[in-house]
Parts: structure tokens; sequence; C-alpha cells
């Protein structure tokens, strides 16, 4: 599969329909994989695709740096191609001027400390229904096992009963005050570097809320009230729009679990208005519209 | 002969320091990380030499978040309240040495033109007990900026552990020999081997190209995929910079102390809206000049211990190593 994406990305080089491509490569300490950036069609080899590609490329679309670049291709798995598609129907990204190159996958595996894999599925990855890819404008390599595995998670998918759905349940099945004292635990160490917002593909305010400071809109300290409003604010703003990539907690250095306050967000998205973000290009924003048959016994 | 303390006597050693109301700081694990934290019981803390921590030792001196002084208005009468006490005796245990040494290395910065007495208050009131390293990772590089596997630079002892788990120890200063004083029994110790780490970085000659290269497009190329988060900078033991904020109301507010970074856009956007660092390449140089180049110039040490923190902690696989090396190719060409 890997020898296949190369000569897709070798030939969209050399045809030059496109400046660059972000894909994924061993630039890392001892080979940890990260985005790489190729205008050069004899420098693909350096291109991989493996269990190790946990990082979601989209976040790069909409920084200036790469914009700079010309003409993009991007590679991303099927996943992460659903926040390609909520770009698009958010207008920050032109998704006629974008290649997208996907590959069947079969699950990314966790790492240490030290960034090593482990022989462990990724939590997203456990009720994982998006093996396939969707919504992208080149697919390489055959599909059968992503198929298979896409149907043998139908049910816990369905039922929301393994991954980080399972380790959200344990956390709702707690009494509010055991919940807020979790929150309190994890919060404590968040040391605000937004590493969450950085890595996050749908966070791509120029000026984030959180660094306003004409007037503050939130603290910019580290303390429990700043770390609070921040991390609850974020979540917020994902309401509807996130699509569950899980960027941000793996990306956030002091181990935060960001990723079950989004889903939170996303189940009730999906509950309240069956709304699944980044499933449907063209489709408008959840936030963005309104219809006279929407549920409203979640206000209380 | 060795000086020896047995892991149960380190741990009764800590307990009695608790007991008298200092701080002690150790490595606890908490789920797949493990962390320096102010313990209540020795018996919580991971007590042997790791390479891979989520956080330095940096915060027990210079927290992410302080307050300066707070202040209280009634009426026409402002009150100013000093900083909350933070004078008080801390142990800080089972540190690397690459997390010591940065001690000694920020030392000058905090006594340079301001004397900042929360830092210096803090050096003083602490005791650092390092562990010499008997593991480490390929993030590890202390080799290749001057340190070592069992390095004394900003500690006051030195622990080697033995092949029985107990601590051979070498005291370094008064604060070392106080705390162990009467603590520990002769012997010979069968000392664990030090680690090995991978220091094969030339350094000095990518030092020197820094230097030289301020325009270089190479820093754009090696920088694009850096997101600009600024965890690197947050979990590093020598990384210093901070942003001073007012908190709260008319009424009542503090002024605050909070760390930041060079790789966030923010940290030099003009009120104008201009960035003289507009790209992720110019807070890339920003970083690694100020690591390789201005901070040696000026107090004579790279701003830098190899700890290995940031790439370990970077989303994008990125880290003062992999920038290290990615220049050295430039650097070495002719």
């Amino acid at each position: 599969m890997e020898n296949e994406l190369r000569n897709a990305i070798r030939e969209l080089l050399t045809q030059k329909q496109v400046d660059v491509v972000i894909g994924y490569g061993k630039v890392g300490v001892d080979g940890a994989i990260g985005a790489l950036f190729i205008t050069d069609p004899s420098e693909v080899d350096a291109m991989v695709w493996n269990d190790e590609c946990r990082q979601n490329l989209a976040v790069h679309l909409t920084r200036p740096e790469v914009k700079a670049l010309g003409k993009a291709a991007i590679v991303v798995k099927p996943c992460d191609a659903r926040a390609i598609v909520v770009l698009a129907n958010e207008a920050q990204i032109d998704r006629d001027n974008l290649v997208v190159i996907s590959a069947p996958c079969t699950g990314v595996k966790k790492a240490d400390a030290s960034g090593h894999k482990t022989d462990e599925l990724e939590k997203k990855c456990l009720s994982c229904v998006e093996h396939v890819p969707q919504n992208v404008d080149v697919v390489v390599g055959a599909t059968d096992a992503a198929q298979a595995l896409d149907a043998q998670n139908q049910e816990v998918a369905q039922n929301r009963s393994a991954g980080h759905q399972t380790r959200l349940a344990e956390l709702r099945a707690k009494s509010p005050e055991e919940r807020f004292d979790f929150w309190k635990k994890e919060f404590d160490r968040c040391i605000r570097c937004y590493a969450c917002r950085q890595n996050c593909p749908l966070c791509y305010c120029r000026r984030c809320v959180a660094d306003k400071n004409r007037p503050v809109r939130i603290d910019s300290s580290a303390s429990l009230k700043g770390n609070f409003a921040w991390n609850i604010l974020r979540a917020f703003h994902l309401a509807g729009r996130c699509i569950g990539c899980g960027a941000c907690a793996n990306a956030c250095p002091a181990g935060i679990e960001l990723d079950l306050l989004n889903l939170t967000l996303a189940n009730a998205a999906q509950d309240q208005f069956g709304y699944v973000s980044g499933k449907t290009l063209g489709e408008a924003p959840l936030i963005g519209t309104y219809d006279t048959t929407d549920k409203e016994e979640f206000i209380r | 002969m060795s000086q020896i303390i047995s892991l149960d006597n380190l741990k009764r050693l800590l307990d009695a320091k608790i007991a008298d109301g200092a701080t002690v700081v150790a490595p606890v694990q908490d789920g797949d990380f493990v962390s320096f934290k102010a313990i209540d019981k020795a018996e919580n803390a991971t007590l042997q030499p790791r390479a891979a921590m989520q956080n330095s030792i940096k915060e027990f001196f210079f927290p992410k978040h302080e307050t300066l002084f707070s202040f209280v208005r009634q009426g026409n009468d402002v009150q100013l309240l000093d900083a909350p006490d933070f004078e008080k005796e801390q142990i800080v245990v089972g540190a690397r040495p690459c997390d010591a040494a940065a001690l000694e290395i920020l030392d000058p910065l905090f006594a340079w033109d301001y004397q900042d007495r929360f830092f210096q208050e803090r050096r003083k009131q602490t005791t650092v007990v390092a562990f010499a390293c008997t593991v480490c990772d390929a993030h590890c590089f202390c080799t290749a900026v001057g340190g070592a596997p069992d390095n004394t630079k900003g500690a006051d002892a030195l622990l080697y552990q033995t092949e029985d788990g107990s601590f051979e120890v070498k005291t370094l200063t008064e604060k070392g020999e106080k705390l162990f004083a009467g603590q520990l029994t002769d012997g010979s110790a069968n000392l664990k081997p030090l680690a090995t780490p991978n220091g094969a970085i030339k350094t000095e000659e990518v030092a020197s190209w820094i230097k030289d290269n301020f325009t270089s497009p190479v820093w754009e190329k090696v920088s694009l995929r850096c997101v600009g988060c600024g965890a690197c900078a947050f979990v590093c033991p020598t990384c210093h910079c901070f942003d001073i904020v007012d908190e709260g109301s008319y009424s009542k507010g503090k002024r605050v102390k909070n760390w930041d970074s060079c790789q966030e856009a923010m940290f030099t956007l003009h009120a104008s809206g201009h960035n003289p660092r507009a790209t992720q390449g110019a807070r890339q140089r920003q970083r690694l000049t100020h690591k390789f180049v201005t901070y040696p110039q000026k107090f004579g040490f790279y701003l830098c211990t190899g700890c290995g923190s940031c790439s370990r902690s970077c989303g994008a696989s990125f880290g003062v190593r992999p920038c290290l090396e990615a220049l050295e190719q430039n650097a070495t060409q002719k």
C-alpha cells in the first residue's frame, strides 16, 4: 500500500498537478512519524503509511506557512478525512484546489512515553467504523480488510460499548461531584501550552478567544479557574464540529483526556440532532442551522 | 568504602522531612505517566532513575502560574497584599541530572538585572537530590551539550542506584550533607551501569551555523511541521519566559506571572498587528538561537541540558534534537 501511495504522490508532483504533498514521514527522534512536506518527486520515497501515523495532518491546511507553498495534496487517514469535510463546509479551504489522498486503514497503535509503538490500538480505533476512505479524491490500496473491520465494529459503535465511548460511559456513571473531582485533577495538570488547540484541525481561528486581551475573555493563567475556563470553552467551540480524531488528547503533554469532553458533545449532537460532523460534503454546520422539528428537551 | 542508603531508609528520611513540614517532591506514577509532584508519603513515589518524565523540576522553582501581589480597593483606599508565603523548606528527590543542571543554568538569569526573589528564595530553601541515570532513551542527548548521566551540576547530592536497589550517596554541597547526615552506612556498592545516551550531535558546529545564518531559508523548511504550541517550552527545564498579567476586577485582583513560549504567534504580536516573528520558521530560529547562541554568549551555558523532554512531548515529532540534527546537515556541508 505504501508503494502505491508513493506512486500516486509521485505522479501528482511529476504532472505538476500540485506544488506540495503533505504526508507522513519518519521525521522525528528514532524515526518517530510526523508531517513531511514534499515538493520534489525524487523525495517521495521518504513518505510512509503505517500504524504509527497518529497525527491528523489536516491541521496544516489552514496554516499560512503551508498555504504559501502553493496547491497542496494531503495524505489522511479515513477518519481524519472528516476534518477536511468540515473545513470545506465552514469555508476555510477551497476543496476544489486540494487533492485528498487516503488509503484503507486498520487502526493506529498507541505510543509509550518515549514515543515507541505499543501493541495497543488507539482508543478511538476500537469502535471505528471509518476504516474505508470517504469524501477523498484518490484512494490507494485494497479495501477488503478495512471493510471487514468496519463490519466487525458496527455493533460496538452502535452501542457505544468500546474504546473512548466506554471510557466516557465510565465517567458519566459517576456522581456529578466525582466527575467534578476527576476534571479538577485533570485540569490541574494543564500547563496552557495550547498543544490541544494548535494540533486541532478545526481550531483555525486566527485570534483565539484565549488570546484576546483587550479585554481578557478568559484568564490566561494556568490556575484551576483559568484551566477550567479554557478547556471547557474550547470544547464548546467544537460542539457539533469535532470529528473525534483525538489529536488534542494525543498532543497534550499533560495527558489530559480531552477527547472525552469533545466526545460528550459529539454524542449529544448525534442524539439530539442526528448530526455527525464531517460526514457529508456541502452540509451546513450544525450550529449554523435550525429546524422547527429540533428537539428541545436538552434545554433545562 | 562507599556511603550507602537503602531504599527503605531513603523513604523513612523523606517521611521524616514531610512530618517536619517540608515539601517533598518526587517522581509519581499516574496512569501511563510519571511526573514530579509534591508527595504526602514516600510510599507514593517511584524512586528510581527514569528518562521520560512528563514535567521537569522547574515548576518547583518557577511555577507555571504564581501571584506576585494582590490588591483590594475600598472606597479611595487601595490595599496591597504581598505574595502568599513561598519561603518553605523543599526537597526534590529523584531529579534527573539534566533537570538539576538546568537550575545552575538559570541562576544567573534570575539574578541578572532584576533579582527574582521568588526563584532565588526557592533555590535557597530547596535541596536537590538527583539520581544518576541508569536508563535513557533515543531522545536523550545530554552528552552533546556538556552533560552526563552522572552530571553533578545543580544537585546537592547525587545518588547512584546499586544492583540491589539501594543507593550510593555522593553529597555535593552543605545542604546535601545536612540532609543525609547520620543516614548513611559504610559499605561496598555494586553499582548499576550508567546509561549511555547518544550524544552524536556536532553541537558547536551547529551553534556556529545558527549564529551566521539568520536569513537562511533552511529555518522555514525544517520548521514546517511545527504547529506552534508551547509544549516544548513548558516541559523544558531551562525555558524561562513568562508573561505578567493582571487578573480580577476593579475592586479586587492580583498581578500574576505565567509561563510563556516564543513558539506561539502571540508572543511577539505587536498592538499594531505587526508581528516581527511572522512565521514558525522565525519562531523556531528564535528558540534555537536563544538556546545555542544568545544565552551562551551572555551567561556561558547552552540553554539546553539534552533531557529530550521537548521531543518526547511534541505532537508533531519535532523538538530540539530533530532540529539540531536537521541543521547539522547544513552546518557540516561545505
